[in-house]
């Protein structure tokens, strides 16, 4: 029986982001497809060879075509899996790091706006996702530093203005709404 | 500091994770290898014909006949291994992809000035020190916002007492907001 009083279970979201899945999807596909090319192009060479010099060797102690084939073509299967895992598990490691170094440099830069720096460029690295997504990070500092810089400026100008007091007031008052808007 | 311990111990992708991806990719492509031996297995292991100048003929005509078998296996073996390492890559990625995605959304809520909520990721997403200095920064923003606006209600209690002294804490207090905001460069 149900417990009413508790909350249904959250559905788990699979996030599909073609920017940085897709990419991937499409390097382990080149893999695959140029791992079989490759397998095929050897396998179909190699028995051609082996069943022709077999016709030929007139010894004929087999009972079927695999008995012929079968180290070739076990041979031939392990060399297609160690390449196609061994450059897949390459493209991981490549794939992480890359993950590591673009958004590692994101976290650096988080770290050094919290300490004030909001215009050191990210510098995500150049692929693709995370160089766009280090972009509106810093599109989003650069808006907080324009923000601040403009509030500073005018803060300075009124601090030194020998504006009326309704004036001062005003702009007082404008100055204090626009800090609130910093980081709402 | 770029690397994997970025954010204090709490690495940005955990290796656990990266060998996990490992020992799927492997049985994805052991399973791969293994469908295609089997189909090839089950094509070239028919029988030849039981005399001698059968097999000579069947062997002479073999290769021909196991083209197309090959191609159609291969073709096969492609289309699945891709069609699996798919469904991995979205499977597994998607927890580096979600973060991407919420933080996406999140930078987007504080570029137009919706308030900014805590960032938090799922408990089995990677690149949890994104959130932890995401909300640092914010975290920072907000409370040297929370000491320019008290300093200015600060110089604005000082406007119960007579207007030049009033005046004169108000610009005392625009020049220490000014000076405060200096370190942000």
């Amino acid at each position: 029986m149900k417990n009413p009083s508790l909350p249904p279970p959250r559905p788990r979201i699979r996030y599909v982001s073609p920017r940085f899945q897709g990419p991937a999807v499409l390097a382990f596909a080149a893999i695959i497809v140029t791992g079989g090319t490759i397998f095929w192009k050897l396998v179909d060479s190699e028995f051609q060879r082996v069943f022709l010099h077999a016709a030929i060797q007139g010894h004929y102690a087999f009972d079927s075509a695999y008995d012929i084939v079968r180290d070739l073509l076990v041979w031939h299967l392990a060399s297609l899996f160690a390449g196609v895992f061994l450059t897949g598990s390459a493209l991981i490691l490549l794939l992480v790091a890359a993950t590591r170094h673009g958004i590692g440099k994101t976290v650096d830069s988080l770290r050094r706006s919290a300490d004030g720096d909001l215009s050191t460029p990210t510098g995500a690295g150049p692929i693709g996702e995370f160089a766009r997504f280090g972009e509106k990070i810093d599109a989003a500092r650069s808006d907080t530093l324009a923000s601040v810089l403009k509030i500073r400026g005018d803060a300075a100008a009124l601090a030194s203005s020998g504006i009326s007091s309704e004036e001062f007031r005003l702009r007082w008052d404008e100055l204090k709404d626009r800090i609130r808007r910093i980081a709402p | 500091m770029s690397g994997p311990e970025a954010a204090g111990n709490v690495p940005l992708i955990h290796r656990r994770y990266v060998y996990g991806l490992q020992l799927r990719l492997f049985v994805n492509f052991a399973g791969g290898v293994g469908i295609l031996f089997v189909i090839l297995y089950f094509a070239l292991s028919r029988p030849l014909p039981g005399d001698y100048a059968g097999i000579f003929h069947a062997l002479r005509n073999l290769s021909p006949f196991f083209r197309a078998i090959l191609s159609v296996s291969v073709l096969l073996y492609a289309l699945l291994a891709c069609g699996s390492t798919s469904a991995l890559c979205v499977y597994i990625l998607h927890k580096v992809a979600g973060p991407l995605y919420r933080m996406d959304l999140i930078l987007d809520q504080y570029r137009s000035g919706v308030h900014t909520r805590t960032v938090s990721f799922r408990h089995d997403d990677q690149l949890q020190p994104l959130a932890k200095t995401f909300n640092l920064w914010i975290g920072t923003l907000r409370r040297d916002r929370h000491r320019w606006l008290a300093t200015m209600m600060d110089a604005e209690r000082h406007c119960l007492q007579d207007e030049a002294t009033c005046r004169a804490e108000m610009e005392e207090a625009l020049r220490e907001v000014a000076g405060d905001m200096a370190r942000y460069r």
